[in-house]
């Protein structure tokens, strides 16, 4: 079960990564899918040799959340906006990647001084969920438009669930769903700020600011 | 056995796409019907070119060909293995490509400067991506010599080191995408200007020294499956028939997974492209940085 953790994790920052790279926001969003849909099923695979309702339950009520609801949304904001699809990033594509790449070496230094409580399955969970969360990190502050920076905040909620899933015994289940709710009031929020947002602009970027007379931006 | 099977490779590459496509498609053999042809037919040169030009097809083949000691397949052991042969692989590739964008510029054409000015660049990132590999590899297996690190040790990394191979293999698979001027990189069955890379630097080759060309080409490719296929299905059974057809397998299933997404995709417009090879570079380092994690 030990390979199916790691390979869940590496997916899931490799499709972090992976949307550092996407040029489009319904892209982003799907690939956004996938990795919910990876990372719900991780506490099946962490408690495989006993399955209580608790872990259905957390998967079923992920799945739902994350890789249906949450995306559902955002494309919902993204119709009813009629927004123009190309993601509009402060540095470009290649830099943003291998900005990516040394978040990733970074999050592997910083975790191989962390000690936790508990025995883990995997030694993989802990720096690549760092490194997710980083990267969401990354994608909230190099995109200009309101929705991509949910998107972010989105996977760097990804990114922290997988934490909690390693002190999975050690913390009680109100956490895990404190997580999820969490994301699903974020993105309920988000949704109508950005709707807001958009009928008093055209389109929401968070660069757009009014330059004064002679100033440069 | 490279000489034997790498035209055969490429024809089920096309069979495939032809198969996706809704069409028949040529038969696996027509590769083999074209090398003929063109090596019974004479070469024309241009008055521009030079002695490089002639010499660059001959540098191509003989520095695969080269390459292909070194590479074992299946129960055939490698006849060339030493410590540190990966660096003579890499920069034997290096050669032949060197030789290709030289010959191309010599021509004195804008359009092969174009395509060669492209390769050098795409094959710069797809370079930095195979020695990343080749750097995971070794530190996986513990070896450096390219038999060794994809030898005997791989089926025992897979249990503990399966995340650092998936990497690798992943990454490597995109690289050979690249460097053999398939599909999301280059368009291997046009020459559009827009599109070419690879097929525009050899448009002024003829006869003989296109067949050199294309025969180099479809080698390359069968050398690149022929890294990734051990790696992929690290199964020795000691017998040697059935090693070999393991491998041959193996190398069916690249050759048809390398069809389907060439069917399945559209080339990516040419200033995407150095964004894929920078992911296959992360994908590398990543491999890299979980293999020094694992310790």
């Amino acid at each position: 079960m030990t390979t199916w953790i790691d390979t869940s994790c590496i997916l899931v920052v490799f499709l972090a990564l992976s949307i550092l790279a996407t040029y489009r926001i319904t892209g982003m969003i799907h690939i956004f899918v996938v990795q919910s849909f990876v990372l719900s099923f991780v506490p099946f695979f962490l408690h495989a040799d006993a399955l209580t309702g608790r872990d259905v339950m957390l998967v079923l009520a992920t799945l739902v959340l994350k890789a249906i609801v949450a995306p559902y949304i955002l494309f919902w904001a993204i119709r009813h906006m009629s927004m123009r699809s190309e993601v509009k990033p402060f540095i470009g594509f290649g830099t943003s990647i291998i900005c990516g790449t040394f978040l990733i070496a970074g999050a592997f230094w910083v975790a191989s001084s962390l000690k936790l409580p508990g025995k883990l399955i995997s030694d993989l969970v802990i720096p690549c969920s760092l490194s997710t969360v980083l990267l969401g990190f990354m994608i909230i502050v190099t995109r200009t438009k309101a929705i991509t920076q949910v998107l972010g905040y989105l996977v760097m909620e990804n990114g922290i669930f997988l934490f909690a899933l390693s002190l999975f015994d050690a913390m009680p289940t109100l956490i895990e769903m404190g997580i999820l709710l969490d994301i699903f009031v974020a993105v309920f929020i988000m949704a109508i700020v950005v709707n807001h947002i958009n009928e008093e602009f055209e389109h929401a970027p968070a660069s757009l600011r009014r330059t004064k007379m002679g100033e440069t931006l | 056995m490279v000489l034997l099977f790498s035209p055969f490779f490429l024809g089920v590459i096309t069979r495939v796409k032809a198969f996706f496509g809704g069409r028949v498609g040529p038969s696996v053999f027509q590769p083999y019907f074209d090398l003929a042809k063109l090596f019974q037919k004479k070469c024309v040169y241009s008055h521009t070119t030079t002695w490089i030009f002639r010499a660059a097809p001959i540098v191509v083949f003989a520095s695969v060909l080269a390459v292909s000691l070194m590479i074992p397949f299946g129960a055939f052991k490698a006849p060339v293995r030493f410590s540190g042969d990966i660096f003579l692989v890499a920069y034997l590739f290096g050669l032949a490509r060197f030789f290709m964008i030289v010959a191309a510029l010599d021509t004195g054409s804008s359009f092969e400067g174009m395509g060669a000015s492209r390769e050098a660049f795409f094959s710069c990132l797809s370079e930095l991506t195979i020695f990343m590999n080749f750097v995971t590899l070794v530190l996986v297996a513990h070896q450096i010599s390219l038999s060794g690190m994809i030898g005997a040790e791989i089926p025992l990394s897979w249990k503990l080191m399966g995340p650092t191979l998936l990497l690798v293999v992943s990454s490597f698979f995109i690289v050979i995408l690249a460097e053999n001027c398939r599909i999301p990189v280059d368009d291997p069955s046009t020459h559009l200007e827009l599109t070419m890379i690879h097929e525009v630097m050899i448009l002024d080759h003829s006869g003989v020294d296109l067949a050199y060309m294309l025969y180099g080409a479809a080698a390359k490719l069968f050398l690149f499956g022929g890294i990734l296929v051990p790696i992929l299905l690290p199964i020795h059974t000691g017998h040697g028939l059935m090693d070999t057809l393991i491998f041959v397998v193996g190398m069916l299933g690249i050759a048809i997974f390398i069809g389907l997404v060439e069917s399945g995709m559209a080339r990516l417009r040419l200033n995407r492209v150095t964004n894929l090879l920078l992911i296959a570079f992360a994908l590398a380092f990543f491999g890299f940085i979980v293999r020094l994690w694992r310790g």
